[in-house]
């Protein structure tokens, strides 16, 4: 409610001592600040550690990236320890095999039943449930859920946590040696995306006129051809190793970091706070260096952890069309494209890479998101 | 007079991520029809915020905690959504700060004039291009006609803003709010957008509402001024009120602050910043940036001070105990200039 | 207008030449002749073999006579591994009507669900749909097509027998959609993720602009203001996905029909990639690029149409 003055008001029966001026002498300063003033990145990383959902994205990255360096050194066997005696053995862990799954067991149909007596071929206990008995042309069948592990002879008391491939070899261990290449191709990759498009568009924005023009008319032409064409074209020339990977994967996609750099120059490189630095004779790298360049710090770390799953993503589509690492080298994509060959019979072959790829690309765009809205928070929930 | 809009107590607060933002707090005036009534203020005094609670487009974080807005014996601060759109456009129109902006880059001038009467069906299609022109015409647009098929990016600023007051006096409103309408043109455009819309108040018979930082713009336009600080109006008056016989302490900072021809020191500067409104501050707002604040300053807030009958200010200077106080020496001298000033012109 | 179209159309029919030339280069330049593995061929056939396919010529004579031959004759060169001395023009020209089929397709329904669950998702930002569509769009841009394709394939062909687990070629009308409403699927839902997210961004930000709140005062309801403005506003940058999106789109379809087994582009560029049948794999390169170039094209037309900025010279 506004109030009006009257003079009866009790309200307004105040002291006279009330009315003293406190502050006539001297000059009414501006308040300063109490607060300690927060660096960029301590303010980015107390917002970053707000978001729930980017703790868990990055802790998942973490743990992909720490199983991925430890397992394949602490594991029983080599990512390339072959054995044909142990060839498609479903998964089996400890613990969880009580619990009735990835205890190791498959189903086998259409068996004859007279055969079941065979010790050659079941191994004593490596039957554990006979169901569906019916005559077929006279034979007697059924179906039978085996302890594959028994069925197979494989030692008592070994575990292949994810199974084992068509050469006997530990899905486990190729699945974390796999994300292991997978992650270190998306790295290399994205470190020299993001230094030459640093550099380009440090180059670019900063010199402007000509030098920008034509130095943006290469990377237009760059960029219009197709990406599956020209990753296609490198390969086939430069052959399937790991480095010819991480490089088509740098061909394109360092424009898109340069393009940003570039219109963060011609955002900065006229304002006030550049000018007076210039005038005051700071030389043009310790410009783009110290002054302009740390405005676009943000965006390139987001851009960056955004360029990791497309890269992993690219890795696995090359090896699906045959152009990706070369056996008997493992990674996600190579995981992926064999398992799902097999994918009828062994689904957890398919099924393990599936998952691991699925939850590593998820984590990474949550990450890029939080570092995103951590670094920008203008652009919250856009 | 009648005041054909009549806002009481009004309060408005916005969620913000920090907290609770008290942006206006117990606003009252009337609007007389046929007058224009100024609200002058810094950034961030809650005028504008004010002008849309009475238009119903709060941003979605902001609402109005208490008040009303009696319009046509209806109160429009418990309207619902539905209900606003018979009033806006048809009886109560904005004008933007921006121009520049408030246009639809991708639409045809002409249609944007139209549509919402063609939309509302307070015209026949076939009629709504002549009409749009008319308009168009009386906002000072030439060629008219050929512009009718132009896009915004083919006019100038001061063109466009043009645009935009025939955009609100499409469907013949009686009040006519302008937020800031001058600011985002050039100096030299201003006088022609204000003098239009003088006279576009005039020819239409409108009650206009006119929130300004400017108060140069002020004197030109309005015939009463409501002065806005931290959420409240501190002081309301006529033009000469408060221009001649300016009561407020902020008052005589702001128009301290303006700058003239004949300046010669310093131009005086509100020293300090307003109050951060999450927490406005106990007692006076403007206390702690007042010279002339006193103990009970910092402890109630003041009620408003009866002057005249149209002139009144919130300060506990004017309590019948409290120290008598002049305003400053420079502005008595500039005050003394303006009426010199306005007797010989 | 008629002189923005002729200088892309230029623009796209050099950049197809360059394509045309460094793809026939890279595979030229491959070490190692085209026969080197055919050992029971004597060297005298080799020599004859070459001689016919003028593979015994000079490159830049060779890559000229490629030329030739594809512009004037519209003779793609002959395939050398796959299917011996057939014309490649014979083995792609069945192929492509597919590949189209389910890459179109697959755009042609993105677009339409993802601006409508963008809009959705903006109208109704920050409230329970929203996350929703918003929880969802995080997975669907996530998760590879192909291993989406995977995991229908093994769910809803394999184990729930509601499509079939591979395409039959033979198969028409109703049946042909259902052998590819899988492969479709699986391409589509990472596109209709990035047009909603993308759009529920813009018009997020329409929304709040100042045109939006002008249509609303001078009287238009909510629901108008959105349609007549904010839509359409918004739907002008959308424009700039869609290339990035196609070309995923394409990339893609080149594994979802080899798992699949949709005898498409996608499975004979494999294929030939791994024959090696280099005339085969760049008219597969070929027929990639220029698809990709002529939506780079419409959509920059499209540009032209939905701006008047653009239309008119003035400026962006």
């Amino acid at each position: 409610m506004a109030k009006f003055y009257s003079s009866d008001a009790p309200e307004y029966q105040v002291g006279k001592e009330q009315f003293e001026f406190v502050q006539m002498q001297g000059d009414i300063a501006d308040e300063t600040f109490k607060d300690k003033p927060i660096g960029f990145f301590k303010d980015a990383m107390l917002r970053f550690c707000r978001s729930k959902i980017s703790i868990v994205a990055f802790v998942g990255i973490v743990l992909v990236i720490t199983l991925s360096l430890v397992v394949p050194f602490i594991s029983r066997w080599d990512y390339n320890d072959q054995d044909l005696n142990r060839i498609n053995l479903p998964p089996k862990m400890p613990v969880l095999e009580n619990a009735g799954i990835l205890d190791g067991t498959r189903w086998l149909t259409n068996r004859r039943v007279d055969g079941l007596g065979d010790t050659n071929r079941y191994p004593e206990g490596s039957i554990l449930r006979v169901i569906n008995h019916r005559m077929v042309q006279g034979v007697e069948m059924c179906d039978i859920k085996v302890d594959y592990y028994k069925y197979s002879g494989v030692e008592e008391g070994t575990y292949f946590w994810m199974g084992t491939d068509y050469l006997g070899r530990d899905l486990w261990v190729r699945m974390w040696r796999g994300a292991r290449v997978s992650l270190a191709i998306a790295f290399i990759s994205v470190i020299c995306n993001v230094c030459i498009g640093i550099v380009y568009g440090s180059i670019a924005g900063y010199y402007g006129g000509k030098v920008d023009m034509l130095m943006m008319r290469i990377t237009e032409i760059i960029g219009s051809f197709p990406e599956i064409v020209v990753v296609t074209l490198f390969i086939l020339f430069f052959g399937t190793g790991m480095l010819s990977i991480c490089l088509c994967l740098v061909v394109q996609n360092w424009i898109g970091t340069a393009r940003m750099i570039r219109s963060q120059f011609y955002r900065y490189k006229g304002s006030e706070y550049v000018l007076a630095a210039r005038t005051l004779g700071v030389k043009d790298m310790a410009l783009i260096f110290r002054h302009i360049l740390p405005n676009s710090i943000g965006p390139i770390i987001t851009r960056a952890m955004i360029a990791v799953p497309s890269a992993i993503f690219t890795e696995s589509f090359l090896a699906y069309i045959g152009l990706g690492i070369r056996a008997p080298e493992s990674s996600i994509g190579v995981l992926l494209s064999q398992g799902q060959k097999v994918m009828q019979q062994y689904p957890n072959q398919v099924f393990f890479p599936a998952v691991v790829i699925s939850l590593l690309m998820i984590a990474f765009n949550m990450l890029s998101n939080g570092l995103r809205d951590a670094f920008d928070p203008t652009q919250r929930g856009a | 007079m009648e005041p054909i809009l009549s806002v009481k107590d009004l309060s408005v607060s916005f969620n913000a991520f920090a907290g609770t933002v008290h942006a206006v707090r117990d606003v009252n005036f009337d609007l007389m029809k046929g007058e224009t009534l100024a609200i002058v203020g810094e950034s961030g005094s809650g005028k504008s915020v004010t002008t849309k609670a009475i238009l119903g487009i709060l941003a979605k974080n902001g609402h109005i905690d208490s008040g009303t807005i009696m319009y046509q014996g209806e109160d429009m601060a418990k309207y619902k959504e539905k209900e606003f759109y018979k009033i806006r456009g048809k009886k109560i129109s904005l004008v933007f700060q921006d121009p520049l902006s408030a246009l639809n880059p991708i639409m045809k001038i002409g249609k944007q004039i139209t549509e919402a009467l063609i939309l509302s069906k307070s015209i026949e299609k076939s009629k709504a291009k002549g009409r749009a022109i008319e308009l168009m015409e009386a906002v000072g647009i030439p060629n008219a006609a050929e512009r009718y098929e132009a896009y915004p990016f083919q006019f100038s600023g001061g063109m466009r803003q043009r645009i935009v007051i025939a955009i609100a006096l499409a469907s013949n409103p009686e009040i006519l709010i302008c937020d800031e309408p001058t600011t985002a043109l050039d100096v030299t455009i201003q006088a022609r957008i204000l003098e239009l819309i003088n006279e576009m108040k005039r020819e239409r018979d409108l009650s206009v509402i006119f929130i300004t930082h400017d108060l140069g713009v002020v004197a030109n336009m309005a015939d009463r001024v409501c002065v806005m600080y931290a959420g409240r109006i501190v002081e309301v008056g006529t033009c000469e009120d408060i221009f001649y016989r300016p009561a407020h302490p902020y008052t005589w900072a702001l128009l301290s602050a303006m700058p003239d021809l004949h300046t010669e020191e310093t131009l005086f500067a509100i020293p300090g910043a307003p109050p951060n409104m999450l927490h406005p501050p106990k007692g006076d707002a403007f206390a702690a940036r007042n010279r002339y604040a006193m103990k009970i300053d910092f402890e109630k807030e003041p009620p408003y001070f009866k002057i005249s009958d149209t002139h009144y200010a919130a300060t506990w200077l004017l309590h019948p105990d409290a120290p008598k106080v002049e305003m400053p020496d420079i502005l008595k001298h500039r005050i003394a200039r303006m009426r010199e000033e306005a007797e010989r012109g | 207008m008629a002189k923005y179209i002729a200088q892309r159309i230029v623009a796209m029919l050099l950049t197809l030449f360059i394509i045309i030339t460094i793809g026939f280069m890279v595979i030229r330049l491959m070490p190692g002749g085209i026969f080197d593995e055919a050992v029971d061929m004597t060297f005298e056939q080799k020599a004859a073999l070459e001689a016919k396919y003028n593979l015994d010529k000079p490159i830049p004579i060779q890559y000229a006579l490629f030329l030739k031959g594809l512009v004037l004759e519209g003779d793609w060169g002959t395939s050398l591994k796959m299917h011996i001395n057939v014309p490649v023009w014979d083995i792609i020209k069945t192929k492509i009507p597919v590949t189209l089929y389910i890459n179109f397709f697959a755009l042609l329904i993105s677009l339409p669900l993802g601006i409508a669950f963008g809009i959705v998702a903006a109208i109704r930002k920050n409230t329970m749909t929203d996350y929703l569509i918003s929880f969802m769009v995080v997975i669907f841009i996530s998760v590879p097509s192909f291993i989406f394709a995977t995991l229908l394939q093994y769910f809803v062909a394999f184990r729930a027998g509601w499509f079939p687990i591979i395409f039959d070629a033979t198969s028409v009308g109703f049946e042909k959609f259902r052998g590819l409403a899988l492969p479709i699927l699986a391409l589509s839902l990472g596109p209709i993720a990035r047009v909603t997210r993308y759009l529920r961004a813009e018009l997020a930000e329409t929304i709040n602009s100042d045109f939006m709140l002008l249509a609303k005062t001078k009287g238009l309801t909510e629901r108008q203001a959105t349609i007549n403005h904010g839509i359409r506003n918004s739907m002008l940058p959308l424009m700039n996905i869609i290339v990035p999106m196609f070309t995923g789109i394409m990339g893609g379809s080149l594994v979802i029909e080899t798992i699949f087994s949709i005898p498409g582009m996608g499975g004979i560029m494999v294929k030939s990639i791994n024959a090696p049948d280099y005339t085969v794999t760049l008219a597969a390169l070929i027929f990639y690029s220029l698809i990709s170039l002529i939506t780079v094209l419409i959509v920059d037309l499209s540009y032209g149409i939905i701006d008047p900025r653009v239309r008119m010279g003035g400026k962006k």
